[in-house]
């Protein structure tokens, strides 16, 4: 099938690629940019481990067009670490244990990102309500729930600290 | 599994769109969010040579006020809908619906008109093309016969869309674009109840709108809807309770049930049953019997039609209790959360 020109904004970089029409966003990020944080899971739109975001928004790249997703910002997992550093989620996913084989761990993180970008105190049920769309076969729910409630508190100290810096000085 | 072969068009508004619709109808497929039409591209149930890609068409996303009631773009995310707080407030059967599709990150692409629009669902159609060449094609792709009711020449494909019921109770209408400009049809007439010609929709068709009106806002509702897990799956039964009330009696009510037809449909009597009385558990029951005899549900899923129907009965009594509770003199609470998407 002929080839077109696409452009896709993906963590921040313009890249101009040649695809097919009827490619799907993951295989774009995986066979032809080398992004394979993002992973195919369950391929029906179920399971949740292809999760990226679409401008700030968690979907489905399995499910999703590569040339559907152009003038959007595209971010995957690869793009989460702050200044080359872990982002305290994804530090404290390993603190707690919330990643166990690993597999569908890129999609929750882009889940989670999103979930404290737009709500950085989200109660218990808004928790569970976000990771609701995102399936982990290992079944390490509550390991993860205990991660995602250790990074708000870490932030919430990393806040109080840095106001408290900036009112001694 | 990759797609098949198509160009994909990407219109930006909808004048674009019902051109190349116009030009390409019988070949064409529209997609909006894709969480329907891309499985069911992946198990080769669709094989378009273009694809309608509607997503830029902006003018189509957003929920605003018109005549007292709302105007809903067909492009509208899933999400924007649970998050709205007119629709919480105003319309709160179609909130509660709304946050019960599939799960968080396919109602963040999944959109209103394509919910309104969803293909019927079967065990023996939304399946591999493997699957289905290796146990049989059937009446609604590719085959002459139904697995389900063996013998007979009807799809039986059940629709599973989860808003269509609580729009049907709200009166809600729906504006359709073509070649000869728009039309508004009430959606109690969209459906045929037939699975593989769902709707009244021609090939070179779309969906544009979708209009609530003044009349049913406010009127307290609910949605209960029977799945296998809490959340990812499609509705296998579902029901949506709307009522209005006069002090304790009920001035009006609607019931439309879900995923045990091949149409979503109004319950017939319910406002009869109902009208100028205080409701208890008897009448909620007498509703609950109304709904479960509107329900021919068949083997088309996972559950037994048996349990499916008896889910319909019970959920109808349990929703026209908890609709009949609600205080509709005080405010309603708010969704959780800023509205974002869109």
């Amino acid at each position: 099938m002929k080839k077109e020109l696409i452009t896709l904004k993906i963590n921040g970089r313009t890249l101009e690629l040649a695809s097919e029409p009827n490619k799907l966003l993951l295989d774009v990020l995986r066979q032809d940019l080398g992004l394979t944080g993002s992973k195919r899971g369950c391929d029906d739109s179920s399971c949740g481990a292809c999760t990226v975001q679409l401008d700030g928004v968690p979907v489905l790249s399995c499910t999703l067009l590569a040339a559907s997703c152009q003038e959007r910002e595209i971010a995957t997992v690869e793009g989460i670490a702050e200044h080359g550093s872990l982002a305290a989620i994804q530090k404290a996913y390993g603190d707690w244990g919330g990643a166990q084989c690993g597999y569908c761990t890129p999609g929750f993180m882009m889940t989670v990102d999103h979930l404290l970008t737009e709500n950085p105190n989200p109660s218990e049920d808004d928790i569970r309500h976000a990771l609701s769309g995102n399936l982990c076969r290992c079944t390490g729910y509550m390991q993860m729930f205990q991660a995602i409630k250790a990074a708000i508190e870490a932030e919430r100290k990393g806040r109080a600290s840095e106001a408290q810096t900036a009112g001694a000085r | 599994m990759s797609l098949p072969d198509f160009q994909l068009l990407r219109p930006r508004t909808v004048a674009e769109a019902t051109e190349l619709l116009a030009k390409h109808a019988a070949n064409a497929q529209i997609v909006a969010g894709g969480t329907d039409l891309i499985p069911s591209l992946r198990q080769r149930l669709f094989a378009p040579r273009f694809l309608i890609d509607l997503r830029a068409i902006v003018d189509l996303r957003g929920i605003r006020a018109r005549d007292g009631g709302l105007d809903i773009g067909a492009l509208t995310t899933l999400t924007t809908i649970e998050r709205s707080p007119e629709i919480a407030q105003k319309y709160p059967v179609l909130h509660q619906a709304a946050k019960t599709v599939a799960s968080p990150l396919l109602r963040n692409m999944g959109t209103i008109g394509g919910n309104i629009c969803l293909d019927t669902r079967c065990l023996w159609y939304n399946q591999s093309l493997q699957w289905r060449q290796s146990c049989g094609f059937c009446i609604k792709k590719d085959g002459d016969l139904c697995h389900v009711a063996p013998g007979g020449s009807k799809c039986w494909a059940a629709f599973s869309g989860d808003t269509p019921p609580a729009l049907l109770c709200l009166e809600a209408e729906i504006e359709i674009a073509g070649p000869q400009g728009t039309r508004r049809v009430p959606l109690s007439e969209f459906y045929t109840n037939v699975g593989d010609a769902r709707m009244k929709l021609q090939n070179n068709e779309l969906l544009t709108r979708v209009l609530l009106p003044v009349r049913t806002a406010g009127w307290s509702g609910v949605y209960r809807k029977l799945r296998i897990r809490g959340s990812i799956d499609y509705p296998l039964a579902g029901i949506a309770v709307v009522l209005k009330r006069s002090n304790r009696h009920v001035a009006d009510a609607r019931v439309a049930i879900t995923a045990v037809n091949p149409a979503p449909l109004l319950v017939k009597g319910v406002a009869r049953a109902l009208a100028g009385r205080e409701v208890n558990e008897e009448i909620a029951l007498q509703v609950g019997e109304l709904a479960a005899r509107t329900a021919k549900p068949l083997t088309t899923s996972a559950l037994t039609p048996e349990y499916r129907r008896e889910m319909i009965r019970v959920f109808t009594k349990r929703a026209v209790l908890e609709a009949a509770a609600i205080d509709q003199s005080l405010p309603r609470a708010q969704p959780r959360g800023p509205s974002t998407v869109d």
